[in-house]
This record gives structure tokens, C-alpha cells and sequence, in this order.
């Protein structure tokens, strides 16, 4: 059987060297999965973290626990197809913490696998609207608090491999993901100038949708695991947040409209 | 610049690969898709221009005078039945079921230019969902409508028109690059799912001079087009998407072909 390596002592506290120490962040999609590791790992970094959640019941929990680790956090219930909710999210994150620095948008929801001939508007809106819209949404609200943060402001989209490679039980899910990508590229161009960075995280984790998947197909974890050149699942704060923390600092102010794959070696072709 | 000459006549290609094949093409209200109809028609095929038939009048005409068969049939591309409408009636116009389609169109407001903060919700509606909607339904009705008619197993090629300003960004123009590039991964779903049942799906991609987004390969790319310019529609992108529709391109699918000169060279 292949060797796999395991991560060696994860840092779990926050730490005293900051490197995000004073800076604002929301993340989508927060209560669980990438999203809870992305919002842990930049609370690690020192960031001041709003865990934005569709659930108060899934959100609050990840704020507290960041507390409990001695980091800054609190739950804003928000729903990113919706723009109200959004600029509520945004309106209430700069009014209690005097401004934004770094926006996350990761929440998604895609649904089940399907065919392409049998996609309908509702399983298409709820992937469109998730991915699509949440990262306009996320762009054009943020984008004035960003602006004000400088050569400090980052706006980060959770795409995936298969927004390069495309997924064939998914056939809705590669087309939203790649629209992040290119929405990526454009506002880098668009807002370099203004010193805002814009990149993409393609993560490959072990999220609760992964491990659901993994249950119905008591194969597809062996599988994954063998594709990558690591030998394992990405865990969400230590292998995926951390990544998102990097393109977060000030060490990533030169990477611009990029797509981090971070799938532990797998997908190879960008 | 310096333009590469092409070394072979017109007269020299060979002109029959979509020899007694209908063919859709649609988006040809604007000059890249009425020049790759060209092409195509110089390929041999019957072409359907699907979109507003008053507009694609002319374009039909212009096909018939130089002898292609040609007709402009109307569609609408907000909803599915539109589309699958307008697929049914094509082989009782052309004679024969579709085994290619062109996929070019557009919303026009799509090739407007602004920044994304004096943008919309309405206009980033009518370009994104817009865009990948008609895509959506073009292959759906594609995929449901090849070989009508045939008895034998149906199969079929279609290209997606995806210019390579997706993959490079553009400043003023995030919600265009934003919907192409949902185009091309979904040409790349549809590959994935329906490769066998023989339909082949790939991208074209020309430069962004082709399209009305005023923008140039220059201004995203430090090298100039190896060839010396974006190309002509008809007589360099046409060949190109005959090939991609012909049935020598069985073996390639799910890939995108950058027809813009030699400018985007990855991967």
C-alpha cells in the first residue's frame, strides 16, 4: 500500500506572530467544511473573522470556537443569492469592526449528480446563484471597503479543479466554478490598479459534502486519494485555509488573478 | 505588423468535409458567427442560422446567392421549448437532420464595457444567466434532436464560440469573460457526459478582435500574434470549425482550439 503522510503537529491556537493581526475577513459559507477551516486558519493569522452562515445554528459555533482559541469572531446570519442579505453582512462586518480587508467567498450549493439533457432551471439557479452570484454579490459590495484597505484588500473565490477540467456527474458545477475563474481574471486586471488582489482557491478537502459522497460511494475516497500525488485528502484549515491565509497576507500582494489548485497534487494541467 | 501569408488556395482545401451535412450555426447576426456559416457553407454544408430570421435575412441570402443551401430560421433563445422549437423545424427546411451545430451568439449587451461596480443586477442577468441559458438549451436541443430521422445512430459535433479574452481577463468586461468562460466548461460537461453517444463537443476560440468588445490580443499579451493578426473569419476560422464539425474530428472532444493568430499559447 502507498505511504501517506500525515500532517505533523497542526497549529491550533492563534498565534502570537499575526501576520493578518488588525485585518477584517468574511467568509461564506463558514458554518462547515472549507469554509469553517478558511475562517479558522485566518483567525490563527490574526484576523478579525465573520463567520457568514445561512444557519445561526451552524454559524455560531464556528465563531465560538475561534473565540475559545483566543481569536475574534462572530456569526452574521446571511444568504449570498440574496443582495440585501449580502450588504447586510457587509454594512454590519465594517460597522462593528470599522472596515474590511478580506472577503471569502466560499459558500456553494450544488445539489445532486445529474445529466446535462436533464438539467432544469431550478437545479441550474441553485448553482448559479450560489457560485455566480454570491461572487458578484461578494465583488461589488465589498469592493468600496477593499478599495479604502489598499494595497491590503483581497477578494478570494473557492472554485474548483473541475472549474479547469470539468466533472462528469456534475455537468453544472464545472461551468459555475470556471465563471469564478474569469471573473477572477477580469477584476484582477480591473481592480490592480487599486492594489486589491483577486485569486481563487481549487481545493480538493475533506468537507462534509465530500464525506457524504464518500458514504454512497464507498470507493471514491480510495480512489481520490490515490489520484493525488500526496496520498490524501486536503484537510480544510491546515492544507486549504492555509493557502487562503497566504493569498491573504502581504507576502501574496504580487499574485494577482490566479488559480491556486490545491488538491494535494492531483489535477496537474494549468 | 508583418501578416503571415496563406499558403494555400482557398480552391486547394479540401472543400467537401461537410458534404451533404446540415449544419446550425447561431450568432451569425454579428460577423464572427455569419463568417463561420460562410466558411462552413464553403465546406459544403447546409446551414441553419437560428436567431432572429429577419435579421439573418440577408446572411441567408448572401449563402444562397453563392450557392449554398441556406435558410434563417427563427429562435429565441430565453427558453428551452424556444430552442427546441426552432431545432424541430430544421430538417423539413434543409432536408435532413442537423449533425453539427456552431454555437456563437451572444446577448448583445454582453459585448458592452464597464466596470463591474457601474454594473447591474439586471445587466449582469441578461449577460450571464442569459449566455449560459442559450448555451444550455442549444445543447440540450443538440443532444435531443441529432439524427432525427435517421436510422442509424445519430452522433453529432458541436463547437462553442468561447474567444480567448475568458481565459486571459479583460478590464470592463467581467461580465463577458465571466459567461464565456461558463460556456467553455460547460462545452466541456457536455463532452464529458455525452461522448458515448458519438456527439464530439469542443471550443473555438478566436481573438478578441473578432468579437465588438473593442478589445485587442495586444492588450493582454505581451507577444505579438505569431501570425501577425487575429486572422480572417471566413477563410481562417471557417476551415477550422468545418474541420472541428467534419468527420475526420471524431477522436477530438472536450478541447479548445485558440484560433487567434498565436497569441494564447497555453497550456
Amino acid at each position: 500500500m502507498r505511504r501517506r503522510r500525515r500532517l505533523d503537529g497542526p497549529v491550533t491556537t492563534v498565534s502570537p506572530v499575526s501576520r493578518l493581526a488588525g485585518r477584517t475577513a468574511i467568509v461564506t459559507g463558514a458554518g462547515q467544511g472549507v469554509g469553517e477551516g478558511i475562517a479558522r486558519s485566518l483567525a490563527v493569522n490574526g484576523a478579525r473573522v465573520v463567520i457568514a452562515a445561512r444557519r445561526f445554528e451552524t454559524g455560531e459555533p464556528v465563531a465560538q470556537a475561534i473565540r475559545t482559541l483566543g481569536g475574534e469572531a462572530v456569526c452574521i446570519v446571511t444568504d449570498v443569492t440574496d443582495r440585501d442579505s449580502m450588504e447586510h453582512c457587509v454594512v454590519k462586518t465594517v460597522d462593528q469592526f470599522g472596515g474590511l480587508e478580506i472577503m471569502v467567498h466560499n459558500a456553494f450549493r450544488g445539489g445532486r449528480p445529474h445529466r446535462l439533457e436533464d438539467l432544469d432551471d431550478e437545479l441550474w439557479n441553485q448553482n448559479s446563484r450560489t457560485a455566480v452570484w454570491g461572487s458578484y454579490y461578494s465583488a461589488v459590495l465589498a469592493f468600496p471597503y477593499l478599495r479604502a484597505a489598499g494595497n491590503r484588500g483581497r477578494l478570494i473565490f473557492i472554485t474548483s479543479p473541475a472549474g479547469v477540467e470539468g466533472s462528469v456527474n456534475l455537468p453544472a458545477y464545472g461551468p459555475v466554478k470556471a465563471a469564478q475563474r474569469a471573473m477572477a481574471k477580469s477584476l484582477a486586471r480591473e481592480w490592480g490598479p487599486t492594489g486589491i488582489t483577486v485569486n481563487c482557491v481549487a481545493p480538493v478537502a475533506e468537507s462534509p459534502a465530500l464525506v457524504s459522497a464518500f458514504d454512497q460511494n464507498p470507493t471514491l475516497k480510495s480512489r481520490l486519494e490515490e489520484r493525488t500525488s500526496l496520498g490524501r485528502i486536503g484537510d480544510p484549515e491546515h492544507d486549504i485555509g492555509a493557502v487562503a491565509s497566504f493569498l491573504a497576507s502581504d507576502e501574496a500582494s504580487y499574485v494577482t488573478g490566479q488559480t491556486v489548485v490545491c488538491d494535494g497534487g492531483s489535477f496537474l494541467g494549468l | 505588423m508583418k501578416r503571415a501569408e496563406c499558403d494555400t488556395a482557398l480552391s486547394d482545401l479540401p472543400v467537401n468535409v461537410l458534404e451533404g451535412k446540415v449544419c446550425a450555426v447561431t450568432g451569425a447576426e454579428y460577423e464572427l458567427g455569419a463568417g463561420l456559416a460562410i466558411g462552413l457553407a464553403n465546406a459544403g454544408a447546409a446551414v441553419a442560422l437560428l436567431g432572429d430570421a429577419r435579421g439573418l435575412a440577408k446572411v441567408a441570402a448572401d449563402l444562397g446567392a453563392n450557392g449554398a443551401s441556406a435558410a434563417a430560421v427563427q429562435c429565441d433563445f430565453s427558453t428551452r421549448a424556444a430552442v427546441e422549437e426552432a431545432w424541430a423545424i430544421i430538417p423539413d427546411v434543409l432536408g435532413s437532420p442537423i449533425k453539427g451545430v456552431v454555437h456563437a451568439w451572444m446577448p448583445s449587451v454582453a459585448y458592452e464595457v464597464n466596470e463591474l461596480v457601474a454594473v447591474n443586477d439586471e445587466h449582469w442577468a441578461e449577460v450571464w444567466e442569459g449566455a449560459l441559458n442559450a448555451t444550455r438549451y442549444v445543447l440540450q436541443s443538440a443532444f435531443a434532436h441529432f439524427g432525427d430521422g435517421d436510422s442509424e445512430p445519430a452522433g453529432g459535433r458541436i463547437v462553442v464560440v468561447t474567444p480567448t479574452v475568458s481565459m486571459s481577463g479583460a478590464v470592463g468586461l467581467v461580465p463577458y469573460t465571466t459567461a464565456i468562460e461558463g460556456m467553455r466548461l460547460l462545452a466541456k460537461s457536455a463532452a464529458r457526459q455525452w461522448g458515448p453517444d458519438a456527439i464530439t463537443v469542443n471550443c473555438l476560440a478566436p481573438a478578441p478582435e473578432q468579437v465588438p468588445i473593442g478589445v485587442l490580443s495586444m492588450a493582454v499579451s505581451l507577444a505579438p500574434p505569431a501570425l501577425g493578426g487575429p486572422g480572417d473569419i471566413e477563410n481562417d476560422l471557417g476551415p477550422i470549425a468545418a474541420f472541428l464539425l467534419s468527420d475526420a474530428a471524431h477522436g477530438l472532444t472536450g478541447a479548445t482550439l485558440c484560433a487567434d493568430g498565436g497569441v494564447w499559447m497555453a497550456p
